[in-house]
C-alpha cells in the first residue's frame, strides 16, 4: 500500500497573496489592453509595465518556494467555487513540483522581459507584444500552479493563444520574418513559411490536442466527480475511476487521449511540425514560449499526472497493466522524437531552426524520463517510479529551460548582427563578442551533456529512466541521440564562432547591449552554476519532489535516486558524445570539408541531406494527406451543397412550373374542352359519389 | 418570482419606439438610443435580479392571458435559467446592433436611393427591427406553444420586410425563398402543434406558481397515446428545419448573407438559435421517450452538421456568406448538446446559444464595418492584412472567433466543456471503443470548427495589407463591437450567474427524459 501522507486535500493557506503568482500579470495584461485602447501607447509603459508586473510574479514565486521547501506543500482555495455547477473553484496548489515550476517560468520571464525591452524597441506592434508576453506569462504560470485540471485548462488555452498571437506578431508577413528557404519545396509542398501561416499551424496543431485534453478531462470528472487533481489522486489511490476505468479495458485508450493535448503542446512525434515554424515569432518569443516554458507545459502535464496514475497502479495490478502499456507509448514517441529531431538539426542552416529541433528533441528527453519510469511499473515500486520520473522529468526540464533561453537569447543578437537568419551569413563572431561567445559556449556545452554542466546530469536522469524499465529501444534512441545533439551543437557552434561567414556580408560585428547581454550571460552562467552545485542541489529538488501529490517517498529514497552511479550506459554515452565531437571537430576545423559541394555532387548524400532537410518530409505528408485530405472534402462538400441547392431552389421550382404549364394546357379557350372536362370530372365525382353511397 | 410587467414592457417598449419613428425618413440619433435602451431592459431585469441574489429563481410576469376556456391554456411571459442565456443573448446583440444599425443602415438606405430605389426610411427600419428583436424575445418567454407559434409568426414577417426591403443582392427572390422555408418550417411546427394540442385540450406546456415553481404538463404520450409520435415528428421535423441543420440548411446562407448586415447578425445567431431553445424547451419534455429514441441519430446529424457547415465555410468567399455557413455547423453544437439529453448537454447548448449569440453578432458587425466603410467589401479574398488599418476590430473578430471555438478568455469554453460533457455522459468511457468513438466524432469537429476559424482570421486580417485601405477611426460604430466581444469576456468570468439557475432547469429536463 502506498501512502499518501503528502497529498494535501483542504486548504491550509488563504488564496492571497499566492493567487497574486498570475493575478497580478493578468492585471498587467489587462491594463495594458486598457492602455492601448484609450489610445495611449507610449512604448516604455509598455515595455517597463510588463516588465515589473512579471517581477512582482517572480517574486512572489521564489517566496512560495521557500516556503514550500521549508513547510511544505501550499494549498490556496476561494471557499466559494468560480464554476459552481462544476464545483471548480480558484485555487493554487503549490507543492514542489508547482513552485519549482513558477519560479522556472516566473524568472526566465522576468529576464527575457527584459531583453525583449531592448530587443523590441521601436517595434511597430511593441504595445501588442508585451500585452501578450504578459498574458502569456500569467497563463503559464496559472497552468502551473492551478489545483483543478479546468483552471490548469484556461491557463493552458491562454498560453497556446498567446504563443498564436507572438508566432504571428509580424504579420504582415514581411520575407526577413519567414521560417525555410523561400521557394523550396519537398514532394509539391512549400517549405517556407510566413508568420500567419505558421501562427495559424500552431494553434491548430496544439488545439487538435487540446480537443484530446478536453475529452479526458470531460470523463474523469464524469468517474470522479471532480476536476481537483489532489481529490482525483485521492481517488486513485484507493482505486476509484482507474480501477474502473482498468476493468473496462477502456484505461490505456482514455488516457492516451487525454495525453494528447500534452503531446501536441510539447511538440512530441507526430505533432512537432507545429514548433518548427513557430520561428517566425521574434527571437524572444522563442525563448520564452518556444523553449522554455509553454513547449513545457506539456511534460508539466506528465510530471504533474504521472504521480496520480501510478497511485492507482499500486492499488490494481489490472491499472498497473494498462497504465504500463500507455507510459510506454509515451515513452517510445518521446525516444522518436527526439531521435528524428536531432537528426533534422544535423543538416540545417537556420539558426533558430536548429534551436527548435534541439528543443523538440530535448523535450522527447522528458517524456522520455517522466514516461519510461512510469513503464517501469512492474520493476519498480510505484513511488519509485512516480519519483524517479518526476525527478528526472524536472531536472532536464528546468536545466534545459536555462540553457536553451541562453541559447535563444544569443540567437536573437546573433540574427540582428547577421542581418540573417541563415548561419551561413554568420562567423568569426568570438573575435568580436567574447562575453557572447563564452554564453554560447557555456549553454552549448550544457545541451551537450558535457560533465560538469547541468545538462550532464539531467540527461543523465532520463536515460537512467528508460534503463530502469528495461526499455532498450528507448534507451538505444537516447544515447544515439545524445552524440548527434553534442554533433549538431558543435557544428552550430564552431560555424557561428570560430569559422570564416560562408557567404560574405556586411555586417559589423559588436556585443550586445547591456539589456539584452545580461540576461543570457547570467542563464549560461547559471547552466555551470547549476552543474557545478548539482550534488546539493538535487537535495532540493529531491525534497521538493517526495512530496509531490503524496507519492509516498521519503526525500532519503528520492536522494538515493539521484544518487550519481556511472553505469556502462554513463560511459557508452560520454564515449560515443565525445567521438561525434571528435568528428565534427576534425570535419570543419581540421579537413575543412566543404558539405555544400559534396551535397551539390553526390546524389546520395543529397538525397540523405534533403530528406533531413525536409524533416523527413513529415511535414509534406500532413499537408498532403491530412491538410489536402480536408481541402479536398471541403470541395467535395461544397459540390454536394450546390446539388442540394439546385435540387432545392430550380428542381422543385421547375416540377411546380411544369405542374403549372400542363394545367394552362387544359385551358384552350375552346367550350369543346371544357365541356369535355366538366362531363368527365363530374361523372368521376358522382362515381366515387355512388361508390361512398352504397 | 412574479414581477409586475418586466416582460410585457420589455416587448412593447421597443414596439412604441418604432411607431413613433415609422414612416420617418431619418428620424435623429433618438431612435437608435430609445431602441437600444428599451432592447436592453431585460439584461437590465437580470443584471438587477443578480444584484438582488436570486439567481436560481424564475422571473414570471404578472400579465397574463388565459385563454383555457377556448381550450388554448394560458399565456405567460416566464424567464427561468433554461432560458436566461437565451434572453440574454437576445437583449444584449438586438441593443447592441440597434445602436450599430444607425450608421449601418443610414449608409445602406443612400446606398439604395443612390442607385435609383426607393427604400422606406430610417423609421420604417427601426419598427421593424425592434419588432423583430421584440418577437424573439416572446419566444424565450413562451410557455405555451400557440403563443410561441404567434410570436414566431411576426418575427418571421418582420424579418422577411427586413431582407426585402434593405437587403443586398436579388432581394426579393431571397426574402421569398426565406419567407417560404420558412413557413414550411412554421406549418409543419404549427401542424403537429395544432395535433398535440387539440387532442390534448391545452397548449401549454409549463405553468408557474410560487408555491411550486415550474411544472412541465405531462409527456405527450400519456396524454394523447400514440398520436404524439405524429405530432412530434412534424414539431421536430419543423424546429429542425428551423434550426437549419445539415439537409435543410439551404435556405440559411442566402437570408443571412443577403440581409441587410444588422439583420445578418440577429438573424444568424439569435432566430435560429431559439428553434435549438424551443427543441429544448418544449421537445424535451413533451416527447422524452422519443427524444431518447432518437438521440444517437441526433447526435451523428449533429456532429454532420458542424464538419459540413464548416468545411463548406470555409469554401467562401463572401465573408458574410462564410458567417451564414459557421452559423450552420454551430446549430450542430446546439444539437449536439441537447441530443445527449443529459443536464450537461443541454445546459452546454443553452449556454452555446448565447456564446454564438455573441460570437456570431460580433463577426457580423465586423463584416458590417467592412461593407460601410470600405465600398461594400465582403469578398475575403480581396481583404488581407486587414488587422494593421482596424487593430480593434481585429482585437474582436478574435473573440469573436474564440466564441466559436470555445477558447479562453470567451464564454464559449464553458459551452464546450459542457457540452463536451454531454457527449461523454452519453457515450460513456466503457470501452476502449467507446473512448476511440468519441475522441473521432470530438476531434473532427472541434478541429474542423477551429479550422475554419483561424483560417479566415488570416485570410481577413494577417498579410500584406492593401495599399488602398484608409486609416481607420474608431468611432462609436465601431466601439459597440468592442463592447459586445468584452461582455463575452466578461461572461466567461462570471459564468456561474448564468449556470447556477441553468443546471436546476437543465436537471430538470433530464430528469424527465430519464422518467419518460
Amino acid at each position: 500500500m502506498i501512502e499518501t501522507s503528502g497529498l494535501i486535500l483542504e486548504a491550509n493557506s488563504s488564496l492571497m497573496p499566492w493567487s497574486l503568482i498570475w493575478g497580478i500579470p493578468y492585471l498587467g495584461a489587462a491594463i495594458l489592453a486598457l492602455l492601448y485602447y484609450l489610445g495611449y501607447k507610449n512604448e516604455k509603459v509598455f515595455a517597463w509595465g510588463s516588465v515589473l508586473s512579471i517581477g512582482i510574479a517572480a517574486a512572489i514565486a521564489v517566496d512560495a518556494l521557500y516556503q514550500v521547501l521549508a513547510k511544505g506543500p501550499i494549498y490556496a482555495a476561494s471557499s466559494k467555487p468560480w464554476i459552481a455547477w462544476l464545483n471548480v473553484g480558484i485555487g493554487v496548489y503549490l507543492d514542489g513540483l508547482g513552485a519549482f515550476m513558477a519560479v522556472i517560468v516566473s524568472v526566465l520571464s522576468f529576464l527575457i522581459a527584459v531583453y525583449s525591452v531592448e530587443y523590441m524597441k521601436g517595434d511597430w506592434g511593441v504595445q501588442r507584444y508585451f500585452f501578450f508576453f504578459t498574458f502569456f506569462v500569467a497563463s503559464m504560470l496559472l497552468l502551473v500552479t492551478a489545483d483543478n485540471l479546468v483552471l490548469m485548462f484556461v491557463g493552458w488555452e491562454g498560453t497556446g493563444l498567446a504563443s498564436y498571437a507572438l508566432i504571428g506578431h509580424w504579420y504582415t508577413d514581411e520575407e526577413d520574418k519567414w521560417v525555410g528557404v523561400p521557394g523550396r519545396k519537398a514532394l509539391g509542398i512549400p517549405m517556407y513559411f510566413t508568420p500567419s501561416h505558421s501562427g495559424v499551424r500552431a494553434i491548430l496543431f496544439t488545439r487538435v490536442g487540446d480537443i484530446g485534453m478536453i475529452i479526458g478531462m470531460a470523463a474523469l470528472y464524469l468517474l470522479a466527480g471532480t476536476f481537483s487533481i489532489p481529490a482525483l489522486a485521492a481517488q486513485a489511490s484507493a482505486g476509484g475511476w482507474m480501477v474502473e476505468l482498468a476493468s473496462k479495458g477502456a484505461l490505456t485508450a482514455l488516457l492516451l487521449v487525454f495525453t494528447l493535448g500534452a503531446l501536441a503542446k510539447s511538440a512530441q512525434f507526430p505533432f512537432q511540425e507545429w514548433l518548427v515554424t513557430a520561428m517566425t515569432g521574434p527571437t524572444p518569443v522563442s525563448a520564452l514560449i518556444h523553449a522554455a516554458t509553454m513547449v513545457k507545459a506539456g511534460v508539466y502535464f506528465m510530471l504533474r499526472m504521472a504521480p496520480v496514475f501510478l497511485l492507482g497502479a499500486a492499488v490494481s495490478s489490472l491499472v498497473a497493466g494498462q497504465l504500463a502499456s500507455y507510459f510506454t507509448i509515451i515513452a517510445i514517441l518521446g525516444g522518436i522524437t527526439a531521435f528524428m529531431l536531432a537528426t533534422m538539426a544535423l543538416v540545417s542552416n537556420e539558426l533558430k531552426l536548429i534551436l527548435a529541433y534541439s528543443t523538440a528533441s530535448q523535450l522527447g528527453y522528458m517524456f522520455i524520463g517522466v514516461a519510461a519510469a512510469g513503464a517501469a511499473i512492474s520493476l519498480l515500486a510505484p513511488g519509485e517510479a512516480a519519483s524517479l520520473g518526476v525527478v528526472a522529468g524536472l531536472s532536464h526540464l528546468m536545466s534545459h529551460a536555462i540553457f536553451k533561453a541562453a541559447l535563444f537569447l544569443i540567437a536573437g543578437w546573433l540574427i540582428h548582427v547577421a542581418h540573417s537568419r541563415f548561419i551561413d551569413h554568420m562567423g568569426n563572431y568570438a573575435k568580436y563578442m567574447k562575453v557572447t561567445a563564452v554564453s554560447l559556449w557555456l549553454a552549448g556545452l550544457s545541451l551537450m551533456a558535457i560533465p560538469p554542466l547541468s545538462g550532464f546530469f539531467t540527461k543523465e536522469l532520463t536515460l537512467k529512466s528508460a534503463e530502469e524499465a528495461h526499455l532498450y529501444s528507448v534507451l538505444a534512441l537516447g544515447v544515439i541521440t545524445a552524440g548527434l545533439t553534442a554533433a549538431y551543437t558543435l557544428r552550430m557552434i564552431l560555424r557561428v564562432l570560430h569559422l570564416p561567414p560562408r557567404e560574405e556580408t556586411h555586417a559589423h560585428p559588436h556585443e550586445a547591449p547591456p539589456l539584452m547581454l545580461v540576461p543570457y550571460a547570467l542563464l549560461a552562467l547559471t547552466a555551470l552554476v547549476l552543474g557545478l552545485v548539482w550534488p546539493w542541489f538535487s537535495h532540493d529538488v529531491a525534497k521538493a519532489v517526495s512530496d509531490t501529490l503524496g507519492i509516498g517517498v521519503s526525500a532519503e529514497e528520492v536522494l538515493t535516486i539521484l544518487q550519481l552511479h556511472f553505469t556502462g550506459v554513463t560511459y557508452t554515452t560520454l564515449g560515443w558524445i565525445g567521438l561525434n565531437l571528435a568528428i565534427v571537430y576534425l570535419l570543419y576545423m581540421v579537413w575543412k570539408v566543404d558539405f555544400v559541394k559534396i551535397i551539390r555532387e553526390n546524389v546520395t548524400a543529397r538525397r540523405i541531406h534533403d530528406f533531413l532537410y525536409d524533416r523527413w518530409y513529415i511535414n509534406s505528408i500532413i499537408y498532403i494527406v491530412i491538410v489536402g485530405g480536408f481541402a479536398g472534402l471541403s470541395i467535395i462538400l461544397g459540390g454536394i451543397d450546390h446539388i442540394i441547392d439546385l435540387a432545392y431552389h430550380a428542381a422543385i421550382p421547375v416540377l411546380f412550373a411544369l405542374g403549372a404549364a400542363g394545367l394552362r394546357a387544359l385551358h384552350r379557350g375552346r367550350s369543346d374542352y371544357y365541356l369535355m372536362l366538366y362531363i368527365y370530372f363530374a361523372s368521376t365525382l358522382m362515381l366515387f359519389l355512388y361508390l361512398a353511397w352504397r | 418570482m412574479e414581477a409586475p410587467l418586466v416582460w410585457s414592457a420589455s416587448i412593447i417598449l421597443p414596439v412604441l419606439v418604432g411607431l413613433a419613428g415609422l414612416g420617418r425618413k431619418k428620424p435623429g440619433y433618438w431612435i437608435a438610443y430609445a431602441s437600444a435602451v428599451t432592447l436592453l431592459i431585460p439584461f437590465g431585469v437580470i443584471l438587477a435580479s443578480w444584484s438582488s441574489g436570486s439567481v436560481a429563481s424564475p422571473i414570471v410576469d404578472t400579465v397574463k392571458i388565459d385563454l383555457s376556456r377556448y381550450k388554448i391554456g394560458m399565456f405567460q411571459l416566464l424567464m427561468d435559467g433554461l432560458s436566461l442565456p437565451v434572453v440574454l443573448g437576445i437583449s444584449i446583440v438586438t441593443g447592441i446592433v440597434a445602436y450599430y444599425s444607425y450608421k449601418y443602415m443610414s449608409v445602406r438606405i443612400e446606398e439604395m436611393e443612390a442607385h435609383g430605389e426607393n427604400p422606406p426610411g430610417l423609421g420604417t427600419y427601426y419598427f421593424l427591427y425592434n419588432l423583430f428583436a421584440v418577437t424573439m424575445l416572446g419566444m424565450a418567454l413562451s410557455t405555451n406553444l400557440i403563443e410561441f407559434y404567434l410570436f414566431l409568426e411576426i418575427s418571421l414577417i418582420a424579418s422577411f420586410l427586413l431582407i426585402a426591403y434593405y437587403g443586398y443582392g436579388d432581394r426579393r427572390k431571397i426574402s421569398l425563398l426565406y419567407f417560404i422555408w420558412t413557413h414550411v418550417a412554421g406549418a409543419l411546427f404549427i401542424a403537429g402543434v395544432l395535433y398535440y394540442g387539440v387532442k390534448g385540450g391545452s397548449f401549454d406546456v409549463l405553468s408557474y406558481s410560487t408555491l411550486q415553481g415550474i411544472t412541465y404538463v405531462a409527456p405527450a404520450v400519456s396524454v394523447i397515446g400514440t398520436a404524439a409520435k405524429i405530432a412530434a415528428a412534424a414539431i421536430i421535423l419543423g424546429l429542425l428545419i428551423k434550426m437549419a441543420v445539415f439537409g435543410v440548411h439551404m435556405w440559411l446562407p442566402y437570408a443571412h448573407a443577403e440581409a441587410p448586415t444588422p439583420v445578418s447578425a440577429l438573424l444568424s445567431p439569435n432566430l435560429i438559435g431559439i428553434a435549438g431553445y424551443a427543441l429544448a424547451r418544449f421537445a424535451i419534455p413533451l416527447f422524452p421517450g422519443i427524444m431518447k429514441e432518437l438521440s444517437s441519430y441526433f447526435i451523428g446529424l449533429a456532429i454532420v452538421t458542424i464538419v459540413y457547415g464548416g468545411l463548406v465555410a470555409l469554401r467562401q468567399d463572401d465573408f458574410k456568406r462564410f458567417l451564414a455557413y459557421s452559423s450552420v455547423s454551430q446549430m450542430g453544437y446546439l444539437l449536439l448538446g441537447i441530443a445527449t439529453l443529459t443536464a450537461f448537454g443541454i445546459g452546454g447548448a443553452m449556454l452555446h446559444y448565447l456564446s454564438h449569440a455573441i460570437g456570431k453578432a460580433v463577426l457580423f458587425i465586423v463584416a458590417g464595418v467592412f461593407i460601410t466603410e470600405l465600398h461594400g467589401l465582403r469578398s475575403i479574398s480581396r481583404m488581407g492584412g486587414l488587422a494593421r488599418k482596424y487593430p480593434l476590430i481585429a482585437a474582436a473578430a478574435l473573440l469573436g472567433f474564440l466564441h466559436l471555438v470555445g477558447m479562453p478568455p470567451a464564454l464559449g469554453l464553458w459551452s464546450e466543456l459542457l457540452v463536451t460533457l454531454g457527449v461523454v455522459k452519453a457515450i460513456p468511457p466503457v470501452s476502449a471503443d467507446n473512448v476511440i468513438l468519441v475522441a473521432t466524432a470530438l476531434l473532427l469537429a472541434y478541429g474542423v470548427s477551429a479550422g475554419y476559424a483561424f483560417i479566415t482570421m488570416k485570410r481577413v486580417f494577417y498579410g500584406k495589407p492593401r495599399e488602398d485601405i484608409p486609416e481607420s477611426v474608431p468611432d462609436g460604430f465601431k466601439q459597440s463591437v468592442v463592447l459586445l466581444a468584452v461582455l463575452g469576456v466578461v461572461f466567461f468570468l462570471v459564468v456561474s450567474l448564468i449556470i447556477v439557475p441553468l443546471q436546476g432547469s437543465a436537471e430538470t429536463l433530464a430528469r424527465i427524459v430519464l422518467g419518460g
